[in-house]
């Protein structure tokens, strides 16, 4: 089932074309990723998905209803930070708690649903610490447990593991796909990193200059590219592993 | 309309009526097609006067700015102890008005001063406005090039180490270089601060009369305002080019003040000679500041040298208390409505991305080309009439407009070291913008919301310039009895009011000093999140 659809969408600024008339769907449960290099309109595309960006012409459809004029708080969207934007002044268990005892109007049952994301992501032991007591890691599972913790249809990720170091990487990537799993959230990935967009998503999405080049699996993008520009995008990604493998192995290939 | 855009136009309104109005309808007032403002240019007493500012405030800014350059180089690049008390002690007489410098002056060296006395000297006139002048600028001073010192990549002296500079080539391309813009803009902020005071030179200028004594003279004395009006232009200049010049001067030498600690040398002899200089300022501002506490105390200085309450009951019984309230409740009510548009102010500007707040942050900084007697003549000339004049509303806001900038660059700089996607989680989370401004932005910036209720609180205890020209008898502030009483040469009583407001303004300072050191210890990290 298609949980978004995005319909001819198009945005000026300054009479400069960031997204050139693109179209796309999204299905349930699916995790997407948007790759692209800077510049190429995945984080306008990001903002206009969320709501804090108009957008020219153009449809977005979520569950078969346009959204296109929608509050942002009404799109029951979340998203996820690079730079985690978690409240320093609160603990780990009221950042999380904060926005859904607004939702809830109930201190305890916000209590009770923040702890329970909270123990799924392995942070009971860091309840009461503040941001700046955690690692990049844990901070961003604290960001991931508060958006969470409202039950978005779909959350989107802005460049979400790019302030994170090698291991730390890793080990979050593997839990974003079993909390996908687990919560069969629709996700949208927004990175310029091809490792990260082709080992997590179902199928990626390669932007260039505000059009879309390619959209489809991981496998079929690096065996059957569309073109010459998803080509070498995918040639640069292959170098840049084998040379990843030399380093480490010692092993000319 | 988004609640930031609301929030834009009513403090674009409001900066539109309290600065940009008072000010361009008190320069329409300036006629320039008859004769007047010519023969203003060309009279002896206009001539006098430019030439009589231009001397002293040259003298005393390159005075001033050397004297906050070799106390900050003793501060930052010797092996001095104690220095954030040293540091306290060297900003003491920010916390009094200019005219109370002076009058320390006249305590210590005037006709009959507790020194001059006794080598048979005075320094009424330019030598007086000039020591008055230094004294008064050069704590600011030192606090600009002070900062500067935080900003010098360190690694630079290794570097020139390495390169084999000897010690006057490294201070010269590493220090001096570093420093090149907090020092040209402590000039150009002491020249502008000296140039358009009239606090000093009116306490102790005799009959040496400088350009705002003489826009003073005219206006208060003669109640010729298109007169004022002329002078208060040439009074704009220098604080315009100060301010052109900081605003658009881009100083490419800074570093982000990630740098490693600068590591001081062994050199006793530079240690010593530092030392004596320093101690010697902090001293003479003890006896300065003393001499209040003398003067205040003793009958009679000159004829009977005995301990009395004479000057206290004196003070008392002629309602002091009615100042007292009024500097008070001015003083309270600037901090905390000065705080509050400008902490806004600073949100928008900071933190909403558009060509507008471009404009805001230009208006709001602007208040610092204009200096304070310029302002309060604009306000008299622009509200005279209206339903604030004669009020304690005027003397809120001109002392709010007088000192916002300041305070706003403060909130500018902390909000935009906040964490900029809060907005973004609070609209998908259905968290009102005001809720994540009291919840979660106000308890990041704090620390700078009390920096700013201070600065607003200090300044609007000292100012006389900005409101001369506004009060009436019930809502004359506390600083102007200075003036009165030197005036009728009863300096034990205008030492009492210099003692009183130092003594609020140092409460002010230590109560959140104190506040601040508890907040420390549960520091949140959050310009790292």
């Amino acid at each position: 089932m298609v949980s978004l659809e995005v319909k001819n969408l198009s945005k000026t600024y300054n009479k400069k074309t960031v997204l050139n008339n693109i179209s796309f769907t999204v299905n349930d449960g699916e995790f997407l990723s948007i790759l692209g290099p800077s510049g190429c309109g995945k984080t306008t595309l990001l903002k206009i998905l969320i709501g804090i960006e108009t957008l020219d012409s153009g449809e977005i459809i979520k569950n078969g209803k346009n959204i296109n004029k929608l509050d942002p708080a009404k799109r029951n969207m979340g998203i996820v930070f690079q730079n985690y934007a978690l409240f320093p002044n609160m603990t780990v268990l009221n950042n999380v708690m904060y926005a859904l005892n607004i939702k809830l109007k109930n201190k305890k049952k916000a209590e009770e649903k923040s702890l329970d994301i909270l123990k799924m992501l392995n942070m009971e032991e860091h309840l009461n610490k503040y941001p700046h007591e955690l690692s990049g890691g844990q901070m961003q599972r604290v960001a991931i447990a508060r958006t969470l913790a409202l039950n978005p249809d779909i959350i989107l990720f802005d460049e979400a593991l790019s302030a994170l170091d090698a291991d730390n990487k890793l080990i979050l990537k593997k839990e974003l796909k079993e909390i996908q799993k687990k919560f069969n959230t629709t996700m949208i990935f927004i990175t310029h990193d091809q490792e990260e967009a082709f080992s997590l998503s179902d199928r990626v999405m390669i932007m260039k200059e505000g059009n879309i080049e390619q959209i489809d699996t991981p496998h079929n993008i690096f065996n059957k590219p569309i073109n010459d520009y998803v080509k070498s995008f995918v040639q640069d990604h292959l170098v840049e592993k084998v040379r990843s493998i030399e380093k480490c192995t010692g092993i000319d290939l | 309309m988004q609640k930031r855009s609301k929030l834009s136009i009513f403090i674009f309104i409001f900066l539109l009526i309290s600065v940009v109005f008072p000010l361009i309808n008190m320069l329409l007032q300036i006629d320039f097609s008859n004769n007047s403002f010519q023969n203003l240019i060309t009279s002896g007493a206009f001539k006098e006067a430019m030439f009589n500012s231009l001397f002293v405030t040259s003298i005393a800014t390159v005075i001033s700015v050397l004297l906050a350059f070799f106390l900050s180089f003793t501060l930052n690049r010797t092996n001095i102890k104690h220095k954030s008390i040293l540091k306290l002690l060297i900003t003491l007489p920010m916390l009094i008005p200019s005219i109370s410098h002076g009058l320390g002056l006249i305590n210590l060296f005037g006709t009959n001063g507790i020194i001059s006395r006794i080598f048979n000297f005075n320094i009424i006139g330019s030598l007086g406005i000039i020591m008055g002048s230094v004294i008064y600028s050069f704590p600011i001073a030192f606090l600009i090039i002070d900062d500067g010192y935080n900003y010098i990549d360190n690694n630079m002296y290794d570097t020139a180490e390495i390169l084999g500079l000897n010690k006057w080539q490294t201070f010269k391309k590493v220090t001096l270089c570093y420093l090149k813009k907090p020092l040209l803009s402590s000039f150009f902020a002491v020249f502008t601060m000296i140039f358009t005071d009239y606090g000093v030179p009116l306490a102790v200028g005799g009959k040496f009369i400088t350009l705002p004594v003489l826009l003073y003279k005219e206006v208060i004395g003669l109640l010729n305002y298109s007169k004022g009006t002329m002078i208060g232009l040439f009074l704009l200049i220098p604080a315009l080019i100060s301010f052109l010049f900081d605003t658009f001067f881009k100083d490419y030498t800074s570093s982000d003040g990630e740098t490693k600690k600068y590591h001081v040398r062994q050199n006793k002899l530079r240690d010593i000679f530092t030392k004596i200089g320093l101690y010697f300022v902090i001293i003479f501002i003890t006896v300065l500041l003393g001499s209040f506490i003398y003067y205040a105390f003793v009958d009679n200085v000159v004829l009977n040298n005995r301990f009395s309450f004479n000057h206290i009951n004196y003070v008392f019984a002629s309602g002091i208390t009615d100042y007292i309230f009024n500097s008070l409740f001015i003083s309270i009510m600037v901090a905390i409505f000065g705080t509050i548009i400008s902490y806004f102010t600073a949100y928008v500007t900071a933190r909403v991305k558009n060509k507008f707040v471009k404009l805001l942050h230009l208006l709001t900084i602007c208040s610092l080309a204009i200096p304070g007697i310029v302002l309060g003549l604009s306000y008299t000339i622009s509200f005279n009439g209206t339903f604030i004049y004669n009020t304690f509303t005027i003397l809120i806001l001109v002392n709010i407009i007088h000192f916002i900038a300041t305070p706003y660059l403060m909130a500018y700089n902390a909000m935009q070291k906040v964490n900029p996607n809060y907005e973004v989680v609070a609209k998908t989370c259905n968290i009102s913008l005001f809720k994540i401004i009291k919840d979660v932005i106000i308890p990041c910036t704090k620390k700078t919301i009390r920096e700013m209720l201070s600065y607003f609180f200090v300044n609007s205890m000292i100012t006389i310039s900005a409101v001369t020209f506004l009060f009436n008898t019930r809502t004359m502030p506390l600083s102007l009895l200075i003036n009165n009483y030197e005036g009728n040469m009863m300096l034990g009583e205008a030492a009492i009011i210099s003692l009183i407001i130092l003594i609020f303004n140092i409460i002010i300072k230590g109560v959140i000093y104190l506040i601040n050191r508890k907040d420390n210890r549960r520091e949140y990290m959050y310009e790292a999140n």
